[in-house]
């Protein structure tokens, strides 16, 4: 009875139904009941993320999904961004715009993520996409100005133009004067990572007070001090704001006025950019600081009591990013003053410098998680740490849904115990039961791995560098995790029999990489025949990998299921492990 | 151990802004192909050390492998366990490739126009304070790496005085009397070159990072 009352239902009304239903977890398994489902929900599916560029073609997407109006890739593994991955493996986003251009004309947004974009796909995205909104290039390379000044000038309604952390080659500054003057849709500028070329201001200010609804802009480090306040004040209803350079030799009224023009953005919650801040200037933002909820300190190298003004007067926020200038005594104040602190990330301020040089230690990150314990997302580089810190971090955070520890030296032990650090991040996977992002650091043996397995339930991504002593710990980690979606490897004593033990786990993840490891090539062979859903490509920059025995470790390897086979765009240093235990090219 | 002279030999200066500069007494300095690394390093660099010329238009190029902006030394030998790096302490230590798990572009937020290297905020608005350039200087089979304030000096000779001075308290075993060492230095765009072939105030712009390295006929 209740089987014909389900199917009683007119699509249009499933399909209204679905409409409701927006996460992609939650409509794979709609997909999932039965085969109207699956054909109705198809049909209406409008947004489509894709973690692996390489795990499906284009065409497949298009076949099942025709009417997408959102599309979000990623390309290059993570390592990448650490210049582990070399130039030219791949990541390229021009095929699937040349069958967007095609299949999808009303398609709306596209998000890149270490993707390497040409001009020439930018213009086609211009020339293709009539309606077309949001483009957000994130850590992605391979194009200039010039594909800018074709999205400007092609894309009549964008909304959104976000290039965060991407390798632009500027050229010139006039692409910002391609925006039509009848363009006043934009939302969202994020311009920060354009080189020192001179932007075209008066372009910009022209651009930013015609677009009413503009709520976030980040500029580059081209702007000057003394032109932000301008900007402000066509913009007051900025909510997200980066400012450029914060250095300059301002006369005192000019000081006065740029505090005005900060105090008149009454919606402003978020700050960043302060690229050669000058701590003079800092008391400008004095007004804003109250509403603020992020604060982006990470290229600002200021150091305390200038620090410390500043956080201690913004008791909202919930996001800080931070150079290490901050020290212990800053994530004090933090502490005291910032109760609902929910991420926070430090970086380094000398990375390669050997001797730490500035007093951050272990007992700032545990000063903070003690102070704050709705902390769910940590970053965090420093010199030192102990079991009993990480233990305490853990028992004062259990809502940690990502933690990242970086100890600059690699294998450091428990400086006050001189042990290996397992049982603190042993702490951190068995109290944050929620963690689905770990990165380890430090002296670690293969117990820690052991830990992680047995409690890391919901970890997603785990990173691992100079750790482990043997295949156990990969296997741990293989066996247990059992969400575990992405793992990155490097420098690990781990080699073929956890891997070839745990084969079919591979089929469950997105990637593994695996780097100066010994996992031997023969193992690779054996993978890439016995297990024709994954792609397994070794990577080789000085000569191909069967030029070796078998039983020579590979340098690199990188392996990711795939429904589409192997990719044809690879350089002459990848290789991929065929079904026939030869290696294709 | 008897303590060794140390001669910092420069570049044949040009004449007419160097006047009175002291040549290195010893001659001409011939930098050969295998240079001054032992076999032992398991990542050795790959260098280039062309013929020293009297002609002072030829530049003599330190080409390292890898990205020369992000070599750095390990000061504390002893904890380099590494597997791809040597543990001799004389050994040049290269800089583990992706690590710290730092993006490059955070990299470079250190680098400022006016050249200096890896240290605090050095621009300041405020007109009374002089701008300080400090660089780095490392010296070959020394574990320490020191820092100068370039804005300092006046010349390359008393540059090379002070640094004589600073490092000649350091003993190295296993070189002979009178090793000569060279100074170097990494310019805006990367490239190592040996100091001296250039005016002083454009060096002063220009150099990131100082390096003495020994000359071994």
């Amino acid at each position: 009875m209740q089987k014909k009352m389900m199917y009683s239902f007119p699509d249009d009304v499933l399909e209204h139904v679905f409409s409701f239903i927006q996460s992609d977890k939650d409509r794979n398994a709609v997909s999932a009941v039965c085969k109207l489902w699956y054909e109705i929900e198809r049909w209406c599916r409008r947004k489509v993320f894709i973690g692996n560029c390489y795990a499906v073609s284009p065409r497949v997407v298009i076949k099942r999904f025709p009417e997408v109006r959102s599309i979000e890739l990623k390309g290059k593994p993570h390592f990448a961004d650490f210049n582990l991955v070399p130039d030219g493996w791949g990541g390229y986003v021009l095929p699937w715009i040349v069958e967007m251009a095609g299949a999808y004309p009303c398609l709306e947004e596209i998000r890149l993520k270490r993707m390497v974009v040409t001009d020439e796909s930018l213009e086609l995205i211009a020339k293709s996409f009539k309606n077309f909104k949001v483009l957000v290039l994130f850590s992605c390379e391979g194009f200039s100005t010039d594909g800018l000044a074709a999205i400007a000038a092609g894309c009549k309604n964008l909304r959104e133009l976000d290039l965060r952390e991407s390798e632009v080659d500027d050229l010139s500054g006039h692409w910002l004067t391609h925006f039509p003057e009848t363009c006043t849709s934009l939302v969202s500028l994020n311009i920060s990572c354009l080189g020192s070329d001179e932007v075209s201001f008066s372009a910009l200010e022209r651009l930013v007070g015609r677009c009413p609804n503009l709520k976030s802009l980040r500029l580059n480090r081209a702007v000057t001090l003394d032109k932000i306040a301008n900007i402000l004040r066509r913009a007051p209803q900025l909510v997200d704001f980066g400012t450029g350079n914060y250095a300059s030799e301002l006369p005192p009224d000019v000081l006065l006025n740029l505090a005005g023009a900060f105090s008149s953005c009454k919606e402003l919650k978020s700050l960043s950019g302060f690229w050669d801040v000058v701590p003079a200037y800092l008391p400008a933002l004095y007004s804003v600081c109250s509403r603020l909820t992020s604060l982006n300190l990470s290229y600002a190298t200021i150091q305390n009591p200038e620090i410390i003004k500043l956080v201690s007067r913004c008791p909202s926020l919930q996001r800080l990013l931070v150079l290490d200038y901050i020290e212990d005594s800053g994530l004090e104040a933090l502490a005291s003053s910032c109760k609902d602190l929910q991420e926070l990330r430090v970086f380094p301020s000398d990375p390669f410098g050997g001797e730490p040089h500035v007093s951050l230690t272990e007992q700032g990150l545990v000063t903070v998680s003690l102070g704050c314990p709705k902390l769910q997302s940590i970053l965090y580089f420093c010199h030192r740490m102990t079991n009993a810190a990480l233990v305490t971090i853990a028992q004062s955070c259990p809502n940690l849904t990502r933690f990242r520890l970086c100890i600059i030296e690699p294998k450091t032990a428990d400086y006050l115990t001189l042990e290996p650090l397992d049982v603190g991040f042993g702490a951190i996977v068995e109290h944050c039961k929620d963690l689905r992002r770990l990165s380890l650091s430090g002296l670690l043996t293969d117990r820690v791995f052991e830990y992680i397995g047995t409690y890391a339930k919901k970890l997603e991504m785990l990173s691992v560098a100079f750790a482990g002593d043997s295949d156990l710990g990969l296997h741990h980690v293989l066996f247990g995790c059992e969400s575990l979606r992405k793992l990155e490897i490097r420098d690990c004593p781990f080699g073929d029999k956890a891997l070839l033990a745990n084969a079919a786990k591979l089929e469950t993840m997105r990637s593994l990489w695996m780097s100066s490891c010994t996992v031997s090539f023969g193992a690779c062979k054996l993978l890439g025949q016995k297990m024709p859903r994954l792609n397994v490509e070794v990577i080789d920059e000085t000569e191909p990998p069967d030029s070796r025995p078998e039983s020579c470790p590979v340098e690199k390897f990188y392996i990711y299921r795939s429904v589409s086979g192997p990719r044809f765009d690879k350089p002459p240093f990848v290789w991929t492990m065929d079904e026939e235990g030869k290696i294709m090219h | 151990m008897p303590d060794m002279e140390l001669q910092l030999g420069l570049a044949l200066p040009t004449p007419n802004i160097m006047k009175g500069f002291d040549l290195n007494n010893h001659g001409l300095h011939h930098l050969k192909q295998t240079g001054c690394f032992s076999d032992k390093s398991k990542r050795s660099f790959d260098q280039a050390f062309g013929n020293f010329k009297q002609d002072r238009k030829t530049k003599t190029l330190l080409l390292w492998s890898g990205q020369p902006n992000e070599e750095e030394d390990h000061k504390d030998q002893k904890k380099t366990t590494f597997s791809a790096i040597d543990d001799n302490d004389e050994e040049e230590v290269e800089q583990v490739v992706g690590w710290p798990p730092i993006k490059t572009w955070r990299k470079k937020i250190f680098k400022q126009p006016n050249g200096a290297g890896g240290i605090e905020n050095n621009r300041v608005a405020d007109k009374e304070k002089s701008r300080s350039i400090y660089v780095k200087v490392k010296m070959e089979g020394v574990a320490i790496t020191r820092k100068v304030d370039i804005s300092l000096y006046l010349s390359y000779q008393t540059l090379t005085n002070s640094l004589i001075a600073m490092f000649s308290k350091d003993k190295k075993c296993g070189d002979d009397d009178y090793t000569r060492y060279i100074l170097t230095y990494q310019d805006k765009e990367g490239d190592w070159l040996i100091a001296g072939d250039i005016p002083w105030q454009s060096f002063t712009r220009s150099v990131q990072r100082l390096k003495i390295i020994r000359n071994r006929d």
